[in-house]
């Protein structure tokens, strides 16, 4: 695995993929920390954050994943290095050393997402303790939501040559799971689509009273049963693409 | 001579349409075997199966004297050498780095990278982007790779596709070289019966997906005297035996 792994990072020389996921990234921090802050913003900036984070994120990570699945796997099929790869390495091994490399590239601009944040709010101001134990949980589901997202837009990207249709998946997803937010009456919807799970882990709430015209961030209940669920299907989606994979012909 | 390759009845079904029909083909160790078809005839597909990157719907095969299975796969795998149909490449990479992602994943020595890029002739447009490279450099930046592990069974589909005369000269005595040099064993398949009649040792011809003939070339001629091969071509495989 670990040679696999070098010769993934060989591979993506001149492709600029990080620097691709890096500048997503960027896009998606000035978004959020764009904005006057004033007195009432500072005093309740990391619930805020909580608030607005799992929004931006269901508009930036899905297109953030597509890019980076079909930049990795796009190579493979412009070169037609499948048919020299497959008698080199088990198939199962490439399709998985390719999975763990881009999903290195989700995962560090996460956390260059939850880094910004953090120094932003501590250098801004905010009022308060960093608030470690929701924070932590807004980390484990946004990276196990954003995983799931990349491993959906993985699967596609390596089984289908035309990267146009991953790339249309992954912008209806993106729609999708952003719609699905607006319609709280309608919570089966966000729970059927992966991209929706950003609203489903939103733990946070807010109340806006038009007549003081302030904000109220409260704490919601956390659908634990749901998070099993995905874990559950996130790992029968892996199990099912590995193995189309491994039996597709070359 | 010991037998390198050995099918036994291999079969593959596309649905209703049946590319290769009950092959037994019969590879000896060290010799350049010419394997002729058509277009469409079921060459590509034969050699996909040999590497186990298609299926058989039906057959065995045997390489080195073991059974392919799923389980011998990559150790057999790992004495062969393949170029099939076109070269691959990353374009966006130089030969010499294209050739180090595969020695990473072969895990031979660094060396083996310019010893092959020499005996194809590409050492110094090594270090140029294979997007630029000509189709020749291609192709034989494809048979470097190949050739990358030093197998002891070399699998060359039509490798002289898009090569000038001059190119093709090149490509022609190279592989006449390697089971005397290199002590390698190749398959080369083609429909260009001039190359073959001047490479190979033993020919088998295809059509339809039925092994019509295999033996060596020069029992070929023999039992054919006074013909060309193109003509006992045709007269095996019928002008309507092309797609």
């Amino acid at each position: 695995m670990k040679r696999l792994l070098i010769a993934e990072y060989l591979k993506t020389r001149r492709r600029y993929v990080l620097v691709c996921s890096l500048c997503i990234i960027a896009l998606q921090i000035a978004w959020l920390l764009a904005g006057n802050y004033d007195e009432e913003a500072l005093r309740d900036g990391w619930m805020m954050f909580l608030y607005q984070l799992p929004l931006i994120n269901a508009i930036f990570v899905p297109l953030f994943c597509a890019v980076v699945a079909s930049r990795l796997c796009d190579i493979e099929h412009k070169g037609l290095m499948l048919k020299q790869l497959c008698v080199c390495a088990p198939k199962g091994a490439l399709y998985d050393a390719k999975l763990l490399y881009g999903a290195a590239h989700v995962v560090l601009a996460l956390c260059v997402q939850f880094a910004a944040v953090y120094v932003f709010g501590i250098v801004r101001g905010f009022a308060g303790e960093f608030p470690i134990r929701l924070y932590a949980l807004y980390a484990l589901f946004t990276i196990v939501v954003s995983l799931g997202t990349y491993l959906l837009q993985h699967i596609l990207s390596l089984l289908i040559k035309n990267q146009t249709i991953p790339f249309i998946v992954g912008a209806a997803g993106t729609f999708i799971g952003l719609f699905s937010m607006f319609l709280p009456q309608l919570p089966w919807l966000r729970k059927l689509f992966i991209w929706g799970y950003y609203g489903v882990f939103m733990f946070i709430g807010n109340d806006w009273d038009s007549a003081t015209r302030t904000n109220h961030f409260y704490y919601m209940d956390i659908d634990w049963l749901a998070f099993a669920v995905l874990l559950a299907a996130l790992a029968l989606l892996y199990w099912i693409g590995r193995t189309l994979f491994c039996k597709k012909e070359v | 001579m010991q037998e390198i390759v050995a099918t036994y009845g291999l079969t593959k079904r596309y649905g209703d349409a049946v590319c290769v029909n009950n092959l037994d083909l019969s590879v000896s160790e060290q010799r350049i075997y010419g394997f002729l078809g058509p277009n469409g005839a079921g060459k590509s597909t034969t050699l996909k199966m040999l590497l186990g990157l298609v299926k058989p719907t039906k057959g065995e095969i045997d390489l080195f004297g073991k059974r392919f299975t799923a389980k011998t796969r990559l150790e057999l795998l790992r004495h062969i050498g393949s170029l099939i149909e076109t070269p691959s490449y990353y374009g966006h990479l130089t030969g010499r780095e294209n050739l180090r992602i595969l020695q990473l994943l072969l895990d031979v020595p660094n060396a083996n990278i310019e010893k092959v890029l020499q005996i194809v002739r590409l050492d110094k447009q090594a270090g140029k982007k294979v997007s630029a490279y000509s189709l020749g450099m291609k192709q034989r930046l494809g048979l470097a790779s190949a050739m990358l592990a030093f197998p002891k069974l070399l699998i060359l589909d039509e490798p002289t596709n898009g090569l000038d005369p001059a190119g093709i000269q090149e490509m022609r005595e190279l592989i006449c070289s390697l089971p005397g040099e290199y002590g390698m064993t190749v398959i080369v398949s083609s429909h260009l019966l001039s190359e073959i009649d001047q490479m190979a040792k033993d020919v088998g011809i295809i059509a339809n997906g039925r092994l019509l003939y295999q033996n060596s070339l020069a029992a070929l001629h023999q039992s054919e005297q006074g013909k060309n091969l193109e003509d006992i071509f045709l007269e095996l495989t019928g002008k309507e035996g092309s797609l």
